[in-house]
């Protein structure tokens, strides 16, 4: 049975976090009651037992926890899903168990929990290593304990640990973003997310920047950023797999790359999203919402549809498109259909097809302008 | 109906004096259409016209009115388009009318296209009722207002009839003065058939209908028609008048005013202006005609998206069939490809026809800056018209250049006659006189360039005199100008389509003025571009668009990929939008740069 046609990967989020960030425009919401964690906790585990897939499941599916921050949930609440998860068969023999977790919300107990109950990979959200930044984010935490949280993390055994930094943010500087990477590399950090701020829609963070409280670093300085980070991060043997993702060698994420492969999941909890190659559904993005079980939002995603989408999203990747797969997955030859495209892109030095014509990818200097790529491909 | 009891009437105005409100007033006191049925100006039927506020096509409505003296009376109203741009068309319904409401607006008093007007109806022989309307607002001044129509118009004023075409007040006082002070027509019924063509619009199952006053004679269904100046023959299929939606009638009679079908394909064979007559008794000789009108104002129009060739052709035929004004032929431009050369009356009139075209026909289509016809004299004797800039002849073999100039008549309170003075000359004009109107406003008289008046006079002529001022204008004649070409390179290649022909004198400060502008107006794209201005050879001035740093979506997981996908076709949608010369990608605005330069910089 082909990859694409099984289950390789489960989602599961948890819509609570102590703080909502100013710049956060996930389903996550602040100082919810533990009455309220636990009637979440008994409707993520109804939704995983009556979950009914036509799907056969890879039984080393990845597992990850997201949010919000699946660490401010108390400990018996994530065993009662894992145990679910078990139980149903979604949690077999996963290579990967992933859990995202907010420096300020763990202890040596419950980083031990996580650990016995079976995750093997945790993702701190740190951002920035400078406490004027972090408050200027909305962040609860300070950057000492950052550095404590891994420290910990380390403690109880977690052999990977993956950090996600933000640059661009309002008052960041060059040097500042220097200074966060480079303490967070002497960590010894396998795997890090470097993200380029997005201000999006009806965020606290949009009106800040509209009535000018906050101002955004120039074109030019973030410009500089991205390339200092992507210099920086190659030459201490990072490699970047995707565009904003670098991790040593063997520390890339499982879950994060059959997205980018464009492979059928499973996701449970609010907001959460399942694809089975041809069809997306995504809950309700309100706790209310989904508790009071409204419909979930069903794509039914046309054959272009589908093709524009792995494209897009296998280009982040540093191994591209695969001719093969690609022609086998959609039936399709992609080098024929798309030939003026990938020769446009290749002439503007965006994309590069590799000697055996087996597999085509962006460029350093077109992983600077994705979306230029992306769009021909729509 | 006897032709005793027929009036045919204008109202003429400068704009935004009132001159819908009061047709539609007069539409809805004479009980030609309920209440219920009015639309708020009724007469601007094009979706344009009524989002504009401004009428651009003339109309013509029947209305039957019951005057006080016990009679009935059929009111043929024939509006009329107030901008300058198509003074050529007001001149037209004039000539079917017999008489005029000369609407000035009571807090506004008169300005410089009311008098424009005023002289069109005078040339005319119209017996013009003036009205002064908008008499309810607190800052109405009829009395000044009577004054003026007095010492400027040279028109007894004693009569004029104080209105509110808002509240309805002294609506009756117009129609009994449209009445009494209106001649009525003085047609022939037994003469042969001469019926003058005032307008014309093109319906897709119809064909052409023709706007037609007769004069003499009558005009019936099945009757066989010949235009006079082309000579060709039709039957006419249907006759009818507008009270104001369009009814079929028997007949049309001498004095009245209506339209007719007959089956006519092409709107060369009906032209504006021309005599139908009866083909079985025809007239001896047609009535005087119009001028044709001529084009002042050009520009290219090209589809974004090259493959769209086809469709603007066919639809600037179309357009052309119901507005005999608009010319274009084809050209073509190294940088932007296939397009049209098209010629307007005015600016206006040349948003007018974009909008419509992009509107009406779903076209995305680029417009390059508009220009005037320059006669440029080559040292070999020969005289070129020059309507693209792209095509002015090499300076060495250019003996001179001349550019056409208008007469300019300027109304304005005269705290401002200083700055319009400085701008009129900043602007290369000639002064020629000036009169007081009243001890408070002056009329002003310059000549001035064409291409000053397209490129920012009007707007700098408002600012410099708070909105008070007033500009009419009329083409005048040719000059002598010293005139060159700025060429526009970008990463070094020259861009045809955005060379503008200026005068040499200021040539350097346009120049940096317009690669300043083109920098703003230009995205970063992958790559610097070099923005450079040139004569000739000579590059006079060079900015740099400097390259974008990064387009790319920071993140994507499974859970948004549905947002991203549409925040990737939205991207792509907004590159549509531009057109790709050479490896840039400019924005449309970039082809408008010249007319959006702020000289007070």
């Amino acid at each position: 049975m082909n990859k694409w046609e099984q289950i390789q990967g489960i989602y599961v989020h948890i819509p609570f976090c102590l703080q909502k960030c100013l710049y956060c425009d996930f389903a996550s919401f602040a100082q919810k009651s533990d009455k309220t964690m636990a009637k979440y906790t008994d409707k993520i585990c109804g939704e995983i037992n009556q979950h009914i897939s036509d799907m056969y499941i890879n039984p080393q599916a990845t597992i990850y926890f997201g949010g919000g921050t699946p660490s401010v949930l108390p400990i018996k609440y994530i065993e009662k899903i894992v145990a679910a998860l078990k139980n149903k068969g979604l949690w077999q023999k996963p290579t990967e168990v992933t859990i995202e977790a907010n420096p300020g919300t763990i202890s040596a107990e419950s980083l031990q929990a996580y650990r016995h109950m079976g995750f093997n990979r945790i993702s701190f959200g740190i951002q920035s290593m400078q406490d004027s930044e972090l408050k200027a984010m909305g962040r609860i935490h300070t950057a000492r304990e950052a550095l404590a949280a891994i420290e910990m993390a380390r403690s109880a055994e977690f052999t990977h640990i993956s950090v996600d930094l933000i640059y661009g943010y309002p008052g960041q500087t060059i040097k500042s973003v220097t200074n966060s990477l480079e303490t967070i590399v002497k960590q010894g950090i396998k795997h890090l997310s470097v993200y380029g701020l997005v201000v999006e829609e009806d965020t606290p963070l949009q009106k800040k920047v509209e009535t000018g409280e906050l101002l955004l670093p120039g074109e030019d300085d973030s410009g500089d950023m991205y390339d200092f980070i992507e210099k920086y991060l190659i030459q201490q043997q990072y490699r970047r797999y995707e565009i904003s993702n670098y991790a040593l060698e063997g520390e890339e994420s499982k879950h994060y790359l059959l997205y980018w492969q464009y492979l059928p999941y499973l996701g449970f909890g609010v907001s959460a999203c399942s694809f089975n190659g041809k069809e997306r559904k995504t809950n309700p993005y309100t706790i209310e919402g989904y508790l009071n079980e409204a419909e979930p939002l069903i794509e039914k995603l046309s054959p272009a549809d589908t093709l524009a989408e792995y494209i897009f999203m296998g280009l982040r990747t540093s191994q591209g498109i695969n001719l093969e797969i690609a022609c086998k997955r959609f039936n399709v030859d992609i080098k024929k259909r798309y030939e003026q495209e990938i020769k446009e892109c290749q002439s503007k030095g965006l994309l590069q097809v590799d000697a055996g014509e087996t597999s085509f990818s962006l460029t350093e200097f077109g992983m600077k302008f994705g979306n230029q790529v992306f769009e021909k491909f729509l | 109906m006897s032709q005793e009891a027929i009036r045919n009437f204008s109202i003429i105005a400068h704009i935004d004096h009132g001159k819908s409100t009061l047709a539609d007033r007069l539409i809805e006191t004479t009980g030609t259409l309920s209440k219920r049925e009015m639309e708020e100006q009724i007469l601007d039927s094009l979706d344009l016209e009524r989002e504009r506020g401004i009428t651009i096509k003339a109309q013509a409505v029947r209305l039957e009115y019951k005057a006080k003296d016990g009679s009935k009376y059929m009111l043929n109203l024939i509006d009329t388009p107030g901008h300058v741009d198509f003074t050529y068309e007001v001149s037209r319904a004039l000539q079917a009318c017999e008489g005029a409401l000369l609407v000035i607006d009571a807090t506004q008093g008169i300005e410089a296209q009311t008098l424009a007007n005023v002289y069109l109806a005078m040339e005319h022989d119209l017996a013009i009722i003036p009205v002064i309307n908008k008499v309810d607002l607190p800052s109405a001044d009829p009395e000044r207002v009577k004054h003026e129509i007095e010492e400027i118009l040279g028109i007894d004023a004693s009569e004029a009839i104080l209105c509110s075409a808002k509240t309805g007040l002294g609506i009756d006082d117009v129609l009994e003065a449209i009445v009494q002070r209106i001649p009525a027509p003085t047609g022939d019924n037994a003469k042969p058939l001469q019926a003058l063509v005032f307008d014309s619009k093109f319906d897709a199952y119809k064909g052409v209908v023709l706007y037609v006053r007769v004069i003499n004679g009558n005009l019936r269904k099945g009757m066989r028609i010949k235009m006079m100046a082309t000579e060709k023959v039709f039957e006419v299929t249907e006759v009818g008048c507008f009270i104001p939606k369009p009814v079929a009638i028997d007949v049309l009679e001498e004095g009245q005013v209506g339209f007719i079908a007959a089956g006519i394909k092409n709107v060369r064979d009906a032209r504006v202006g021309d005599t139908v007559t009866n083909n079985d008794n025809p007239a001896a000789i047609p009535l005087p005609g119009y001028r044709k009108a001529t084009p002042m104002v050009y520009c290219g129009l090209y589809p974004l998206d090259n493959s769209d060739y086809g469709d603007l052709r066919d639809a600037l035929e179309k357009l052309q069939l119901n507005d005999a004004s608009l010319v274009f032929e084809p050209e073509t431009s190294v940088a932007l490809g296939f397009g049209f050369r098209c010629g307007f009356l005015g600016l206006l009139h040349m948003d007018v026809m974009k909008e419509r075209l992009e509107r009406e026909y779903n076209l995305s289509l680029l417009t390059t800056a508009p220009n005037v016809i320059y006669e440029v004299f080559l040292t070999n004797g020969t005289v070129e018209m020059i309507d693209n800039p792209s095509l002015f002849p090499d300076p060495t073999v250019i003996d001179h250049v001349e550019e056409p100039f208008v007469n300019a008549t300027i109304i304005v309170p005269k705290d401002y006659v200083g700055a319009v003075m400085e701008l009129s000359q900043e602007k290369r004009g000639e002064y020629d006189n000036m009169t007081y109107l009243d001890e408070t406003r002056v009329m002003i008289h310059y000549a001035l360039p064409l291409s000053e008046i397209i490129y920012d006079y009007f707007d700098k002529l408002k600012s410099c005199s708070r909105g008070y001022a007033s500009l009419d204008y009329e083409l005048h004649g040719y000059r002598p100008s010293n005139l060159v070409k700025v060429d526009i390179l970008l990463n070094g290649e020259p861009v045809d389509a955005l060379s503008a022909i200026v005068h040499k004198e200021r040539a350097t400060y346009r120049g940096r003025q317009l690669v300043e502008k083109l920098r703003s107006l230009i995205p970063r794209q992958m790559f610097e571009i070099p923005v450079q201005a040139a004569i000739g050879n000579k590059v006079i001035a060079r900015e740099t668009v400097s390259a974008m740093r990064k387009d790319v979506l920071a993140k994507c997981y499974g859970g948004d990929i549905s947002r991203k996908h549409k925040l990737l076709e939205k991207q792509k949608e907004g590159k549509k939008r531009m057109k790709q010369v050479g490896t840039v990608e400019l924005p449309q605005e970039a082809f408008m740069a010249i007319l959006k330069m702020d000289d007070s910089k």
